[in-house]
């Protein structure tokens, strides 16, 4: 425990940009949620704080595990990445065990934990990102050389999926399968072995979505809202962030003028947050967000680089793993808010309510700081020389 | 393949040549964002927008109470009180059984019944559930939250004083547009015009913002009426009282301002009372004393004896012979033989014979125009719905018989309105003012007999009154009043007469010497002991001034002064 008391006080090496956006992105997120989740709130429970509130304690507990995190030499999540993967299938299959899990809108995705529901696929991916990550160190040659050492951590994947799509996580699965992808790509996997997952994949997704007649309706909803016999009925919640996002204009309605949060915009504080945030700061705010967001993954995507430049290959896989699945999520929640994907159950990262999501969100970036660090600072990556110099 | 063998930095750069791939894919999918951003909010945003106000803006209707209508002293007769409107605004009404069985409790319906309404009503997309609620009630219904069930104010128009002025004022519809009497009659006056507003309302319904006024609510003008509600009392307790105590059918008082013309009071009885729509018999919705014409009988006397006295052939003094009067085959004779009698006891005796005779020996034009002067087959209130105008037949058509009986009240048909105006311009000193039932509507009056003869006439009318007259039971303790009974048969379904069945009629000013009311009494039918006016309809109208006068706090006068001197020498008896 000697590095914590060395550390703490003494400098850290904080990449300033990546801490700043998210700052930004955090506190724009509490505004919005604000003004996104004041009526609902309201009439459900009759204070407009209620989410609200709810949120800044989340992200009050998120900002606890983000500075523990910031402690933690990445070393020990090393280590510890088979135990992890242990914790996050076990934690697939608990929720999906009657009188644990938590059922909303038709999907069983939380887990009652007394205080809070956690929604199981947020801390999930972080211990499947941590042992992908840690798998890819270790077996990376097998990766680059045979067929066996990409279906390794494919098989992983498969079961985490699996989980996920019976908890009918569908936006989750998608999101776990890129993030996933990406790092193996980068870690050096053959683009042949690659293609053929993909390829796979791609027509097995397909054919569940035909499968399930709702989501073929959601679907033919999403190709056309407008039509009538969809605008009320499975086009309605497409059509209502639509007609959110064009009200906003070129500068937005301002803030807390949103009128399609008035109980016409379903969801309006989790999903399509981005749409009342469109509507109340117009084009203008559209854009600072998404280059926000840009800013944020770019940064996660120089860090990987940065820690690739210097062999640290686990923070480096890592890194590309919370960068693709920020940049993702981030990409499929404004593509189903403006129109140009199927409605999903994903939240926007760092904006959205949703206290788990929050709390794993702040807790993975804390992460990343401490990569930054460790880089910046010469912090020893190899416990054994760090034992040694002791 | 040598890739087992590959170096750390050889990884290194892989690793950063796909990163750049992965970066560079999302740096893509950005652009797509950004584009469609742009899109939405610039090149789209007028669809979006009119998507946007289709279900976020609404016109609701600004509603516009109609006027109130007040008697003269401000006592409301008719006011409009806020009410809800329960409406179902989908087809396919969908409701929870709780709520049902809430709804059918505060409601009043039957389960089973409700069930069946929403179910009769399933593929209309706007549907009243209940109209006119009361307010609070409407609040309980709000407090279900019954989704697609709206709550509408309007307004409801309530009669407080409800059977009393029910015939005067008519009544309106649902959607307060008035249908009968005076409501129909001031409809453009008393109607309020909606208005609309543009409003932005969230999904519940509820306004948010008021965007602009398209069109601004005109509330209606309050009308006030003549009546005293005090006198209108007044007349229909009494008439109500001798219309069961002479076992009749129906009957009319009307109380006139004498100076003014207004109507104090015009009671019909049997009445309705027009709170409550639902059961309305249309024969009692009628406003007999303005819409029903009758032959006048011995009341129209006066104004023939009138006529003489204008016309310079008769003076106070003029003897009449009342021998019985033949006419080709018809012979006009009184009971019992009078012999030749001044005008005066011609109508206290109420001589037909008499009658005829004077009648007769006057010059046809006079005679018509001054008829039509005390306001006899032309309209009296202006514009009354269903006034009748009655009926006075043009001289060139009378004949011999007709000029005769019409001077004792047969062949000519007035309204009770008519006689009361015609008794105002004997109590005016002969000026003439039309009939109003607005206070402060003076009219311009108009001098349609001189002064002496009225005076002379209201002198007559007292002896009518009087211990020899025909109409003793009208006299009131304490003042000095004046006028003229008439018993006419009525008319049968085959043209003729009938022998069993009359109409009793009393018109009478008070007090003589200063006059300020004028009564008509009407009663159809008095089944009882009596049926002459004298007895039936002459009592009524001593209790009538009498509860009147002492309301109007107009003083008795014992030591009754003598009459103007015209008349001061008219005891020939």
């Amino acid at each position: 425990m000697s590095f914590f008391q060395k550390d703490l006080i003494q400098n850290y090496k904080i990449d300033p940009v990546l801490l700043l956006v998210i700052l930004m992105l955090l506190m724009i997120g509490l505004i919005t949620l604000s003004s996104a989740s004041s009526a609902i709130s309201e009439n459900d429970f009759g204070t407009p704080f209620y989410y609200l509130n709810r949120q800044l304690f989340a992200v009050f507990l998120g900002s606890i595990g983000a500075l523990f995190c910031l402690m933690i030499p990445i070393d020990y999540w090393k280590k510890i990445g088979p135990l992890l993967l242990a914790l996050g299938i076990f934690l697939l299959i608990i929720v999906l065990i009657p009188g644990f899990g938590h059922t909303a809108n038709g999907s069983t995705r939380w887990l009652k934990l007394g205080v809070m529901n956690v929604q199981v696929s947020d801390p999930a991916r972080l211990c499947i990102m941590i042992y992908i990550a840690g798998y890819l160190v270790r077996r990376n040659r097998q990766l680059r050389e045979g067929f066996v050492g990409f279906l390794r951590p494919m098989l992983v994947l498969g079961v985490a999926s699996l989980l996920l799509l019976l908890e009918t996580d569908f936006g989750a699965t998608a999101v776990l399968l890129v993030t996933v992808l990406s790092m193996l790509l980068v870690a050096g996997a053959r683009i042949r072995d690659f293609l053929i997952f993909l390829l796979s994949t791609t027509t097995i997704l397909a054919l569940l979505i035909m499968q399930f007649p709702s989501r073929m309706r959601r679907f033919s909803g999403f190709l056309d809202p407008w039509d009538e016999n969809v605008v009320f009925n499975t086009g309605y919640q497409l059509a209502q962030s639509l007609i959110a996002i064009g009200r906003g204009e070129w500068l937005g309605v301002g803030l807390g003028n949103s009128v399609q949060k008035l109980f016409y915009l379903p969801e309006a504080h989790t999903d399509f947050i981005f749409a009342v945030f469109s509507e109340e700061f117009g084009l203008i705010g559209s854009i600072c967000l998404i280059l926000l967001f840009v800013t944020l993954i770019w940064r996660v995507f120089r860090l990987a680089i940065k820690s690739a430049k210097a062999d640290h290959f686990f923070e480096a896989y890592f890194c590309i793993g919370v960068g693709s699945w920020l940049a993702f999520q981030v990409a499929i929640n404004l593509g189903v808010n403006m129109g140009l994907l199927p409605t999903k159950g994903l939240t926007l990262p760092l904006i959205s309510y949703g206290r788990s999501s929050i709390i794993m969100t702040m807790i993975t970036l804390g992460i990343l700081l401490r990569i930054y660090h460790e880089l910046d600072s010469g912090y020893a990556p190899h416990s054994k020389s760090k034992r040694k110099d002791q | 393949m040598s890739r087992g063998a590959e170096t750390k930095e050889e990884i290194s750069r892989r690793f950063i040549a796909r990163t750049f791939w992965v970066l560079g894919f999302f740096i893509l999918l950005s652009f797509l964002l950004l584009l469609r951003a742009t899109y939405l909010q610039v090149l789209n945003k007028d669809f979006l927008i009119n998507q946007g106000n289709a279900r976020q803006m609404r016109e609701p209707t600004i509603m516009a109470y109609r006027g109130m209508i007040t008697d003269r002293n401000n006592k409301p007769l008719a006011i409009s009180t806020p009410v809800d409107s329960l409406a179902i605004n989908r087809k396919n009404f969908l409701i929870s059984p709780q709520q049902l069985n809430d709804l059918s409790e505060l409601l009043d319906i039957d389960l089973q019944k409700l069930q069946k309404q929403i179910k009769a009503n399933n593929e209309k997309p706007y549907w009243y559930l209940k109209r006119h609620v009361s307010t609070e009630l409407s609040d309980k219904v709000k407090a279900l939250n019954i989704k697609n069930l709206s709550i509408n104010r309007e307004y409801k128009r309530t009669y407080p004083a409800g059977e009393l002025v029910s015939q005067i004022l008519g009544y309106t519809d649902t959607d307060e547009k008035g249908i009968e009497g005076i409501e129909l009659q001031y409809e453009s006056w008393l109607r309020g015009v909606s208005g609309k507003k543009k409003v932005l309302k969230d999904r519940k319904f509820r306004s948010i913002e008021n965007i602009g006024i398209i069109k601004t609510a005109r509330p209606g003008k309050d009308l006030k009426l003549s009546i005293d509600l005090r006198l209108q009392y007044i007349a229909n307790k009494l008439l109500k009282e001798s219309i069961l105590e002479n076992q009749a059918q129906y009957g009319t008082i009307i109380v006139l301002n004498a100076l003014t013309s207004e109507v104090l009071a015009m009671a019909n009885q049997p009445s309705f009372d027009n709170n409550e729509r639902a059961s309305l018999n249309h024969s009692l919705i009628r406003n007999r004393a303005v819409i029903d014409m009758y032959e006048p009988g011995s009341s129209i006397k006066p104004f023939i004896i009138a006529n003489a006295i204008e016309s310079g052939q008769y003076d106070t003094l003029s003897l009449i012979d009342t021998s019985p009067v033949k006419i080709g085959k018809k012979i006009i004779k009184d009971r019992t033989e009078k012999g030749a009698i001044d005008l005066a006891t011609i109508l206290s005796k109420s001589s037909n014979a008499g009658m005829s005779r004077i009648s007769l020996s006057l010059e046809s034009d006079k005679l018509w125009e001054m008829m039509s002067n005390f306001g006899f087959g032309t309209f009296s209130s202006g514009g009354f719905p269903g006034e009748a105008r009655g009926e006075l037949h043009h001289h060139s058509q009378w004949g011999d018989i007709g000029k005769a009986t019409m001077s004792y009240g047969y062949g000519i048909s007035v309204t009770p309105l008519q006689l009361a105006q015609a008794y105002a311009i004997l109590a005016n000193d002969g000026i003439h003012r039309p009939i109003s039932l607005l206070a402060n509507q003076l009219g311009e009056g108009k001098r349609v007999l001189s002064s002496a003869t009225a005076a002379a006439v209201r002198g007559m009318l007292e002896k009518v009154v009087g211990p020899d007259g025909t109409a003793r039971k009208a006299t009131v303790e304490g003042y000095r009043v004046g006028g003229k009974s008439g018993t006419v048969w009525k008319t049968s379904g085959s043209g003729g007469y009938t022998e069993d069945r009359y109409r009793s009629f009393f018109v009478g000013i008070a007090p003589l010497d200063n006059p300020q009311l004028v009564v008509v009494v009407f009663i159809d039918e008095p089944s009882g002991e009596f049926y002459y006016g004298g007895d039936v309809a002459a009592p009524v109208f001593s209790k009538v001034i009498s509860e009147s006068l002492r309301l109007m706090a107009i003083p008795p006068n014992y030591n009754t002064s003598p009459l103007p001197p015209l008349i001061a020498d008219l005891n020939l008896e």
